[in-house]
């Protein structure tokens, strides 16, 4: 009931002013949304690119973090950043437990992946991304991150 | 001439006191509105302000001060959350019986 309600509030809302390079994809429900997000500036690793996001709310959204991951398809490729997962999965410490706020929203989130990627020099993947990725089976939620690289 | 009222209604609106247009960081619900989960604004649904000079109402901010992760700070500042209201209260005669519910500990 927490979810839903706010998220109905943002949800018109954010059709009309999301700012530049975020677009609402699909909103059919209160679990789950898609979002695109483009990096604005000219940062060559990303330009040109649009990007997918998937956000899953729990019930206690937004008391509860959402869970924010990319997805891949045809056409939306998993953005390259030594805190993106190449299974999309996303290392940043506003949407683990322990940075999340309440005050966050589906908006902020996107404004803050945007900027992670804008800011973003290297064109790697975290260290160990390889085995994470094939022996990660935890959701996102589940896992536990330790942060330590504040640089980007 | 005399006039003799026979009936008389009274209407009266009230607000809380804060900015127009603002609303809870939490629900995103204005002030004078209620938390997600009530019906009726007011003493039953009242906003509570911090130490720190953020407000959201009552059930919102308990909401989350419930959670570990909140670590008692305020989503806002991440200042140590603590209620304002009580010291006002405190001082003022004849309400000190409702501060009990407004503590965020």
């Amino acid at each position: 009931m927490f979810a839903s309600k706010r998220l109905g509030k943002s949800c018109p809302q954010l059709q009309d002013k999301l700012p530049p390079g975020i677009t609402l994809v699909k909103a059919d429900d209160f679990r789950e949304w898609l979002m695109d997000i483009q990096v604005m500036d000219e940062n060559p690793i990303y330009k040109g690119e649009t990007y997918r996001l998937k956000f899953i709310f729990s019930q206690s959204y937004p008391i509860e973090a959402p869970e924010v991951v990319f997805v891949r398809n045809d056409m939306r490729p998993i953005p390259i950043h030594p805190h993106i997962y190449s299974n999309g999965i996303i290392c940043l410490d506003l949407l683990d437990r322990q940075g999340w706020s309440p005050v966050h929203n589906v908006e902020s989130v996107c404004v803050s992946l945007q900027s992670m990627l804008t800011s973003n020099t290297k064109n790697e993947r975290p260290p160990g991304d390889e085995a994470f990725v094939r022996s990660n089976t935890q959701r996102p939620r589940d896992i536990n991150f330790v942060f330590h690289d504040n640089s980007v | 001439m005399k006039v003799t009222i026979k009936e008389w209604n009274a209407v009266a609106a009230w607000r809380w006191d804060m900015p127009d247009d603002d609303v809870c960081g939490i629900c995103r619900n204005p002030y004078d509105s209620t938390c997600s989960k009530c019906k009726y604004p007011g003493d039953d649904c009242p906003l509570l302000l911090g130490e720190c000079n953020h407000s959201f109402h009552m059930h919102c901010i308990f909401s989350w001060l419930r959670q570990e992760a909140a670590q008692e700070k305020c989503p806002m500042c991440r200042q140590p959350f603590k209620s304002k209201n009580q010291e006002a209260g405190a001082t003022e005669a004849g309400t000190p019986a409702t501060n009990a519910d407004t503590s965020p500990m």
